[in-house]
């Protein structure tokens, strides 16, 4: 690769990282407006600790992404893998519906979840949050496994059939396991989402649930906290544990 | 049938039953109460009125419309313009380095959106960071007055969207086939037609999903406009907001929404018409 | 499997918080200072679960939108109360249960918006007017909301995010009331604050005290305790009551006829009229308090501040805001144009 081209990307990555190293460096900074750089530490890290809103809308959302996560993976891989393996006569519009759900602008489903709990007058809480992720985050489940499924040698599942097993055996015991990794990742990635969500969230959710992103919206909007420098120093190493795992997972692929 | 196929059968019929029910069935609603008309104390009377789409017709309406769409096009062409010669780079990597650039890219993309706007934001203070760089540096004598402007809110897009952008075109370029590019190259083509005729087209489901995932998005992000925007970057996203959480004019805020539902089925129309062209028939892995 | 038990297991951490007795506490943001609340806790072992809104329509619309409930105690402004207990959204305060209340001061109880305080009680009252930083502008050419106007300003307003306290201006300034509820008279303020709107840098009420500190907006309106504090940290501002007439607001305690925690949003009120308590509020926030004998117990220098406290001749032209029934539909109609608009 050319010199320009290595500058160019490592630009790019710059751009991309810049920020985020500057809130990194901050969060070590103790002086009250960091200002000046003569007291480093932990301080705010202890702080958050500290504020028991914060920690209770942690386990909140981490409670929700592990559902969600958990719910929409198995139900769409189920759904992947019937749409792999059947000609459904309406294939055509479950793909559409899979498409439009993925591409869904999240303020456009916010909006509509909003009208539909209303009307069907589901109150607005944890139930309410938990419906609204799982659909937001079982189409992303549904296309990594189906992507997957799709570099899948048929001839392992005519194998299994030819000796005897059934199409439910045949699929437990053979698509399944070699499908792991990409179901695996899919979970990874709708966890991911869920904890991340706060356009959604924000429209769905009600007071007695509080979850994390938006009580750092509220956070970030109050005033310049530092406690919420060292708080995005956390979560951005968070980040990167979870996309070092689903990389391991994956192998190769993306 | 056996007990086992049947719970198979109920399994994979879940998915297709709860996308109908919480993605189409909700759009749908919000295509009825678009024509209903407000009220005070619950919100819609049922009284059938094309009242709505004759405010968004106002000219103070189109013009937010005119401006978000402008504010998120030219936000999805600069992240276009950044990404596309990035995810080429990226995808002519070695295998050795490929992994951990990946990674590198996914990682921004995985870590919460607010607390990257959050860091434009301190970065872009009178008292950021960049401020006080360029005021040490004596550059400036006073600082830049760079929040609650349209550049903040921009600069917060492109930052925030950007992985989005980088990803799919990504996938686009380690799907192409070098070999065409070779033939093409032994046939007499120089780099520009190469381009053009090749790499172009070929790629271009990529883009059409990276402008989907940057596009749509960009309007809808209220978060973004509400912490580094003022009061002249009012885009769709807030108004949406505005009209069902504290207008509570649901009927005004449905029919504002459903132009965006209008424009997501556009925009994924030109998608399924690029996939076809581009001869792939595969749906992009995000 | 286990990660079915983890599921299991977290799914029960919802459930654990019903266990110790919670208050759902709904106030205005940068309102209450968190060692009132940590104290009551530790005095009453109850959980305070705090949110905050920037705006009475938006504490509103999410009363609404849950029908009523999810909040046992709410802040709503003077017109909000007198709006809301029409509406029968609020809870009858049982007075038996409220002690405290006689350190009240008289002047500001049994008023229109709520005869006999059957519904609300007040907590803190200020003005709204102008606030600017004497190194950017000269506070001297600055003394009516008309002055905003200026060409000097562009670009350089902060206004609140607040319907009735912006078109107050806009109606002020052409001499009508703040509270008229003349179609015509509301139009005018409309084209009226149109044309303000190229000055205008920002709408925020979430927390307009960091903007003004931060060095992002240096001329805006202000609310009394924020200018105050302002003023604190950076001694170059100035608040400045408009000839026009500044606007006086009052926020008071009141329970969401859906509160869930009745007796325990009671405790609270309860404690807030607490001299001790009612005075570190005041002090914290900077905002006059109807509490008599926290004021007396104020320092000097606080009760005698003018920002605080308004002498007579500020107060010339000041308006309260009052419930404007139907009309606020009229107002809401335009404030949307107007923050969509150029």
């Amino acid at each position: 690769m050319s010199r320009l081209g290595v500058l160019y990307l490592w630009g790019v990555f710059a751009f991309l990282y810049l920020p985020m190293a500057v809130l990194l460096a901050y969060s070590f900074n103790e002086s009250a407006y960091g200002l000046s750089w003569d007291r480093l530490g932990f301080e705010w890290y202890w702080r958050l600790l500290d504020d028991p809103l914060l920690i209770e809308a942690t386990l909140n959302s981490v409670a929700v992404a592990v559902l969600s996560a958990s719910l929409a993976t198995m139900v769409g891989t189920a759904g992947a893998v019937g749409l792999h393996l059947y000609d459904f006569r309406r294939a055509a519009l479950f793909r559409a519906l899979l498409m439009i759900t993925l591409m869904s602008p999240e303020i456009v489903m916010g909006v509509s979840l909003l009208v539909l709990f209303l009307a069907l007058r589901v109150p607005l809480g944890f139930g309410s949050l938990l419906l609204a992720h799982l659909t937001f985050c079982l189409p992303f489940v549904t296309v990594t496994v189906l992507s997957r499924l799709r570099d899948f040698d048929q001839r392992l599942i005519d194998a299994a059939l030819d000796l005897g097993a059934s199409e439910v055996q045949a699929i437990v015991h053979v698509v399944l396991p070699l499908a792991l990794p990409a179901i695996a990742a899919g979970w990874l990635l709708s966890f991911t989402l869920s904890l991340d969500d706060v356009v959604v969230s924000f429209f769905v959710t009600g007071p007695d649930f509080e979850v994390l992103p938006l009580r750092i919206y509220s956070m970030v909007r109050m005033g310049v906290k530092p406690e919420v420098n060292a708080l995005a120093a956390l979560l951005f190493g968070v980040s990167l544990g979870l996309v070092v795992m689903s990389q391991r997972l994956l192998g190769r692929r993306v | 049938m056996r007990p086992s196929e049947g719970i198979w059968w109920l399994a994979r019929g879940l998915l297709p039953v709860w996308l109908l029910l919480f993605t189409l069935i909700p759009m749908m609603m919000v295509l009825v109460v678009s024509v209903l008309t407000r009220d005070e104390t619950r919100f819609i009377d049922p009284v059938v009125t094309l009242e709505n789409y004759q405010r968004l017709l106002d000219p103070v309406y189109l013009r937010v419309f005119i401006d978000s769409v402008t504010m998120a096009g030219l936000s999805t062409l600069a992240c276009l313009c950044l990404a596309y010669p990035f995810a080429y780079l990226l995808s002519r990597a070695t295998q050795a380095w490929r992994p951990v650039l990946l990674t590198l890219v996914i990682v921004p993309f995985w870590t919460n959106s607010l607390v990257r706007i959050y860091a434009i934001r301190s970065l872009l203070a009178a008292k950021g960071a960049l401020n006080s760089v360029l005021l040490a540096q004596g550059w400036i004598n006073e600082p830049v007055r760079l929040l609650y402007t349209g550049w903040a809110v921009g600069l917060g897009l492109i930052y925030v969207l950007l992985p989005f952008m980088i990803l799919p075109l990504y996938s686009s370029f380690e799907k192409l086939d070098r070999r065409l590019i070779e033939a093409a190259a032994d046939l007499g083509a120089g780099r520009w037609a190469i381009f053009r005729h090749v790499i172009l087209p070929l790629t271009a489901p990529g883009i059409v999903a990276g402008c989907l995932l940057v596009f749509l998005p960009a309007l809808g992000l209220f978060y973004v406009t509400d912490i580094l925007g003022g009061a002249h970057n009012l885009m769709i996203g807030a108004l949406l907001k505005d009209q069902f959480l504290e207008a509570r004019d649901w009927p005004f805020g449905s029919a504002a929404s459903l132009i965006m539902i209008l424009l997501l089925f556009v925009l994924l129309g030109i998608y399924r018409l690029t996939q076809r062209l581009a001869g792939s028939g595969q749906m992009d892995d995000v | 499997m286990k990660l079915r038990l983890l599921c299991l297991l977290l799914l029960m951490i919802p459930v654990e918080h019903a266990w110790s007795e919670e208050l759902r506490f709904f106030n205005w943001s940068d309102y209450l200072p968190v060692e009132v609340l940590e104290q009551f806790t530790h005095e009453t072992g109850i959980r305070v679960r705090y949110s905050t809104y920037d705006s009475n329509e938006a504490m509103y619309a999410k009363l609404k939108l849950l029908g009523g409930k999810g909040y046992d105690l709410i802040v709503p402004s003077t017109y909000f109360v007198d709006r809301m207990r029409k509406e029968g959204l609020l809870h009858a305060l049982d007075r038996s249960e409220l002690p405290n209340f006689r350190y009240l001061d008289g002047r500001h109880l049994d008023k229109a918006f709520d005869p006999g305080n059957r519904y609300s009680v007040p907590y803190l009252w200020g003005t709204t007017g102008i606030t600017l930083n004497r190194r950017q502008f000269d506070p001297d050419q600055v003394k009516a909301w008309a002055d905003l106007w200026r060409s000097e300003f562009r670009r350089r307003l902060l206004l609140s995010n607040d319907l009735r306290e912006v078109f107050h201006i806009g109606l002020r300034v052409l001499g009508y009331s703040g509270n008229s509820t003349d179609q015509e008279q509301i139009r005018q303020a409309y084209e009226k604050l149109r044309s303000l709107m190229p000055n205008v840098r920002v709408f925020n009420s979430d927390a307009p005290l960091m903007l003004y500190v931060t060095g992002e907006v240096d001329a805006g309106m202000s609310w009394s305790g924020n200018a105050f504090r302002a003023q604190l940290e950076v001694p170059d501002f100035v608040y400045v009551y408009p000839r026009e007439g500044c606007s006086l607001w009052m926020d008071n305690l009141a329970i969401p006829v859906g509160a869930e925690n009745r007796q325990g949003a009671l405790r609270m009120i309860n404690f807030l009229l607490r001299p001790d308590i009612a005075r570190l509020i005041a002090e914290k926030t900077r905002y006059a308090s109807p509490n008599a004998e926290a004021v007396r117990q104020l320092p000097a220098e606080i009760r005698n501040n003018s920002v605080m406290y308004p002498p007579p001749e500020a107060l010339s032209g000041a308006e309260y805001s009052l419930d404007i029934g139907e009309a606020i539909t009229v107002y809401a109609k335009y404030w949307e144009r107007l923050k969509a608009g150029e």
